[in-house]
């Protein structure tokens, strides 16, 4: 999944990168990236204050309201239990956004350690840690996750855990390739002829240069994390009820599809459809602003 | 081209292959129970458990035992299933050439689509339509596959009565052919997710292309644009997407995966799926093992495919 | 004023651009004239607008750009037509030769396919008709053994001959207008001098009209009838080419032709002999060799060269592409590690030392490289810029020591204190590389190694920022190694030269013994093939040339 759509690992970032005041308005000026922004905006507010306008109980069930359609009373209906679908709507979507917002900041993070360091160091170091990233990307994620999900259940830490494992492969790419091309620039060139240290070229140079590419590969990361969540309850790893998030509410309703109850996923599977486009719109949004590497 | 870069390619392709197994070794032995539960089963005694430790020799350093793991791998032996009875490498070799038709066929539904999709939308750049199709590209890459294959049984196997909901049933290859129709709604399943990607990534290639000096040369001249177009550009933005198909084959074997269990696809995908609800592990870790190697192999191909049509890297001049 | 013999008229041309920033007009109320058989040279520096007043003749300005005015092409107004129009005219009628041969063909054909196109681009012949024509052409414009490299990819030639197959490309059907847009700018000098008598060649046998579009004065001298000067956007003057050369009325084509360097006689190199023999040299090579590659593709940068620079002397290192130069910088500077040989810097061997000894040794080295863009970083500004090396060095500083420095330094670069708190992104070329200059003497360092710190900058700003190099050599009395593919530049800066071809050292000694009076058989054709920017002088050198 993920970067595959964005990135051409081939191909260097400019010197000149565009400064901050530039890039905010070439930023603004692409509609999607901006629609997106407002959308991701919007979603979370509806998760995290929704409740706060329109409270439901999320946690007991009430089986003499079971599978009805949307009224007046519930505007999405209620779900095989008897829950407000809305409600269930808003509460699996700060689950979705959390796990999803952490395991991709999380893979990120441990993308970008692992790739800086194969990059900068280079040589055998880096043919040994990128030929250990080869074999993470053969072995498909979903598939390493459907092995974990026969071995345990784990806890929403757990799952952030495992999702960020399983993804930090893409971005440490991505980085890798940066740190490469910023290595060669001629002012670290010039710093470390005249005696500076390899921790000052990363600290001062490498690292803020590449600020802009580590945010646009989060942004992506993002994306792809919380699609993925929309997978992990397909797979048997999501979390436990009556708990719940987007992907389990659209697997919880896949069986009511063919009974015509649309409420039960449809909105779950727009909401994760949505907001995945978002992070994905404001990543490419981000990435032409900033002329970052793999413009389309 | 070159023996020296094929020989390269093919012992990188072997270091990844090795690091696989010692991955897989790894989980085997992250397993609850430890490798005895894994090949005996949740159920087997604590006795069973020693007596099959003993036996195996489980009590010999790791790297020794990994060791001993590589030979029975060399020897073809991937462990026996034990919700099925039968041998991995068995079920995983009759299962495998089905999945591969399911992959195959989307892989070149979904090139045929993206390709000259994103070659219209780089030419239409800008204007409404390359706005819609990018939004669809978007919509189609976040839409969950098992989400967009419900809706495609819902539309084409119960509004609209045209395909079967289930994928065909058989057990060789040739008998999955009988039965195209059923094959519809899985290739397309598992080819939109690639068309939303590759669709965008010709449309980058071509843009590119479509800026770099060669094409001033041709316009200078007097080439006319559906020339430099077909004759020019296309050919040099193929192969920046060669590359990146050897990327996609992990993502597209992960795709026929959710497929087969959602078209009940006798495939390995469902096999694998099965065995995960039964914890089987020997199936489990069996087609991970297969899988990854087939990925490793396919971005090998796509490799070496990419340097026969680019006659820069022929030479040997890289 | 249309002149109904010229083959290109252009009549107050204007040319603006819409950019993210605004409007940008880069092309003002240009009018000139190409009669056939004559070639008419348009020069100037960058941002001049020549480019575009080429693009314009061939109707390949981008989308956009805005023009107004008329050009025309033997009658057809090329502003106003249409695009299918213009593509009957393009290829057959005028033709244009760009100035990056690396990327001007398509890598993915075979160089006789892509000069068969252009022929059936304009005929109605047959494909292997055209593949034989393509071959004659490769034939006409000098490639050797042609039926073979015709079945070539672009990748297989050198920068020479890809050039050429553009040109063959170019004439392939007998255009009545050349426009060139500096077609020799990226290639050796040597090889330059066979694609301007290529050109010149062509065009006197079939008398096509040239318009050619350069930065490089000694280029108009070798090859143009007429010259025009442009500055902003504007034509400042025009006339014959002796004329506008050897006795420029405008106030800017003084200027620019002063500022032009030029390899001769005349010009007063440096003296050798002023620094004392005696003293250490700061910075020595001896018989270092560097190897890039394994087994069969290993290259051989550099082989066995030996150079020495001593304090207070300015050492030019001269090469073309390939020969090592470069690496010879890299070597001093201790960013590639010599297989054979030792480096002394200061009479140390960086090598034999480690850790922060070494460090300090190398504190007393001072760089400026050849990208402006690339030699800062733009997320400092100027200030921290310059101010690094006295972060990496002289920790116990205060702000306000390091403030009161680079301001000093920033002056003494003739850059004013404000520029301090911009961003290197505000700053034009030439003041990139005098902060690169500002933050390489900061510490006060025995050696400045300068990897061709002009070659991307215009010739007015070349010199003077070329003027403040050799100044502050006078003050401060450090040691220049001096990379650059620059003769003239070199002549003008060094007191000794050192000739480097394909990794080897072909000449060494005064500047003016190896400049003036070559040794090496190499070296003398690289001094005859740079062209002087005299017409009379270099018809004479190319005389010379040709009977050799």
């Amino acid at each position: 999944m993920s970067v595959l759509i964005h990135a051409d690992p081939a191909e260097p970032t400019p010197a000149n990168v565009p400064g901050a005041r530039l890039g905010l308005r070439r930023f603004t000026r692409n509609r999607f990236a901006v629609a997106g922004l407002v959308v991701i905006v919007f979603l979370i507010l509806f998760c995290f204050l929704g409740p706060v306008i329109y409270p439901t109980d999320q946690i007991h069930t009430a089986l003499t309201q079971v599978n009805l359609a949307p009224s007046a009373a519930h505007l999405l209906g209620t779900d095989a239990v008897g829950r407000d679908e809305l409600g269930r709507l808003m509460y699996g979507g700060k689950t979705s956004l959390i796990v999803g917002l952490a395991a991709g900041l999380l893979a990120t993070l441990i993308g970008t350690l692992w790739g800086a360091a194969a990059g900068y160091a280079g040589g055998w170091v880096d043919a040994v840690m990128m030929r250990i990233v080869d074999a993470g990307i053969a072995i498909p994620a979903l598939f390493i996750l459907l092995v974990v999900s026969a071995i345990t259940t784990p806890g929403v830490p757990g799952l952030v855990l495992i999702l960020g494992l399983v993804s930090w492969l893409v971005p440490s790419r991505l980085v890798r390739a940066e740190t490469l091309t910023l290595k060669n620039r001629d002012y670290v060139l010039t710093l470390r002829a005249i005696g500076g240290t390899h921790s000052r070229a990363i600290t001062r140079h490498i690292l803020p240069n590449a600020v802009s590419t580590i945010v646009v590969a989060a942004t992506f990361q993002v994306a792809d994390a919380i699609l993925l969540v929309a997978y992990v309850s397909y797979l048997g790893l999501g979390v436990q009820p009556p708990q719940t998030d987007w992907g389990g509410m659209l697997s919880a309703g896949l069986t009511a599809a063919y009974s015509g109850r649309w409420w039960l996923i449809l909105p779950p599977g727009l909401a994760v459809i949505l907001v995945v486009c978002a992070f994905n719109a404001v990543g490419d949004g981000l990435r032409d602003a900033f002329a970052v590497r793999g413009r389309s | 081209m070159s023996f020296r870069y094929l020989a390269g390619r093919v012992s990188q392709a072997l270091a990844v292959i090795l690091v696989v197994t010692i991955i897989v070794f790894g989980l085997l032995h992250a397993l609850p129970g430890g490798p005895a539960r894994g090949i005996l089963g949740p159920q087997a005694s604590a006795q069973q458990i020693a007596d099959f430790n003993q036996a195996q020799g489980l009590n010999r350093p790791l790297p020794v035992q990994y060791l001993y793991y590589l030979r029975t791998l060399l020897h073809g032996d991937l462990g026996t299933s034990y919700t099925l009875n039968e041998p991995v490498s068995q079920l995983i070799a009759q299962r495998l050439p089905k999945t591969l038709v399911l992959t195959v066929l989307s892989a070149l539904v979904g090139l045929a689509v993206a390709i000259p999709l994103g070659m219209w939308q780089a030419v239409r750049r800008n204007r409404p339509v390359d706005y819609m199709i990018t939004g669809l590209s978007f919509v189609a890459y976040a839409t969950p596959v098992y989400f967009f294959g419900i809706l495609l049984i819902l539309v084409f196997s119960q509004i609209l009565p045209w395909l079967p909901p289930q994928a065909p049933q058989g057990d060789t290859v040739a008998q999955v052919l009988e039965d195209p129709a059923g094959l519809v709604l899985p290739v397309v399943a598992g080819a939109a997710s690639m068309v939303a990607v590759f669709s965008r990534y010709m449309r980058g290639a071509v843009l590119e292309n479509l800026s770099e000096d060669y094409v001033r040369t041709a316009r200078a001249a007097g080439t006319r644009p559906r020339a430099i177009l077909w004759r020019h550009v296309f050919r040099n933005s193929l192969t920046p997407v060669v590359a990146m198909l050897g990327y996609y084959v992990p993502v597209l074997f992960g795709g026929a995966l959710v497929v087969e269990q959602l078209f009940n696809y006798p495939g390995m995908g469902l096999l694998f799926w099965s065995a995960a609800q039964a914890s089987d592990y020997p199936v489990l870790l069996g087609c991970v093992l297969v899988i990854a190697i087939a990925t490793v192999i396919g971005t090998l191909l796509a490799d070496i495919v990419q340097r026969l049509v680019d006659p820069r890297v022929k030479a040997g001049a890289e | 004023m249309t002149d109904t013999e010229s083959v290109l008229d252009i009549n107050a041309l204007g040319v603006t651009f819409t950019t993210e920033t605004g409007d940008v007009p880069a092309v003002r109320d240009v009018s000139l004239h190409v009669r056939p058989g004559e070639t008419v040279a348009l020069v100037g520096e960058s941002g001049s607008g020549k480019s575009t007043v080429a693009l314009a003749a061939m109707g390949l300005l981008p989308e956009n750009a805005r023009a107004t005015g008329r050009v025309s092409v033997l009658g057809t107004d090329i502003v106003a037509a249409s695009e299918r129009e213009l593509r009957t005219l393009r290829g057959r009628t005028m033709s244009m030769v760009f100035q990056e041969p690396a990327t001007a063909l398509d890598p993915l054909m075979r160089v006789g396919d892509q000069i068969a196109e252009v022929l059936r681009n304009h005929l109605q012949i047959a494909a292997e008709e055209a593949a034989r024509e393509a071959v004659e052409l490769l034939r006409r414009v000098g490639i050797p053994d042609p039926e073979q490299r015709a079945t070539a990819y672009p990748f297989q030639l050198s920068g020479g001959q890809r050039q050429r197959v553009v040109i063959a490309m170019a004439v392939a059907n007998r255009p009545d207008l050349l426009v060139a847009d500096e077609p020799t700018t990226a290639l050796d000098v040597t090889v330059q001098a066979e694609i301007l008598d290529l050109l010149r060649d062509l065009v006197a046998e079939s008398g096509t009209a040239v318009l050619l579009v350069t930065h490089n004065m000694g280029v108009v001298a070798d090859i143009a009838d007429r010259v025009a000067v442009m500055l902003q956007g504007e034509i400042v003057e025009t006339g014959p080419v002796e004329e506008v050369l050897l006795r420029p009325r405008h106030a800017y084509t003084k200027r620019l032709l002063e500022a032009v360097p030029r390899l001769d006689a005349a010009v007063d190199s440096p003296d050798a002999e002023t620094a004392p023999a005696t003293s250490t040299p700061v910075i020595e090579l001896r018989d270092v060799s560097v190897v890039f590659g394994r087994g069969r593709r290993a290259v051989r940068a550099l082989d066995g060269v030996s150079l020495t620079v001593a304090p207070g002397e300015t050492v030019g290192v001269i090469g073309e592409s390939g020969s090592g130069k470069s690496t010879a910088a890299r070597v001093a500077l201790g960013l590639v590690p010599p297989a054979t040989g030792q480096v002394a810097l200061f009479g140390t061997d960086p090598a034999r030392i480690r850790g922060r000894a070494r460090r300090a040794l190398r504190s007393g080295v001072g760089v400026v490289l050849q990208d402006p863009v690339a030699s800062l970083d733009a997320r400092m500004t100027v200030a921290q810029c310059v101010a690094e090396p006295l972060r990496v060095h002289r920790r116990g500083m205060s702000a306000q020591e390091r403030r009161d420095l680079v301001a000093e330094y920033l002056e003494r670069v003739r850059l004013p204190r404000a520029l301090a708190s911009r961003s290197p992104r505000e700053l034009s070329g030439g003041q990139r590389q005098r902060v690169s200059l500002a933050r390489a003497l900061v510490l006060a360092p025995r050696l400045l190694v300068a990897d061709e710190p002009t070659s991307a900058l215009d010739v007015s700003v070349q010199r003077s920022v070329l003027a403040v190099i050799a100044e502050l050599q006078q003050e401060f009395g450090f040691g220049c190694l001096f990379v650059s593919h620059d003769l003239a530049v070199v002549q003008d800066v060094a007191h000794r030269v050192v000739v480097l071809h394909a990794g080897r050292v072909e000449e060494q000694g005064s500047t003016t013994a190896a400049l003036l009076h070559p040794t090496s058989e190499y070296t003398q054709r690289l001094v005859a093939a740079v062209p002087l920017p005299d017409p009379v002088a270099q018809r004479e050198r190319r005389a010379l040339r040709s009977a050799q």
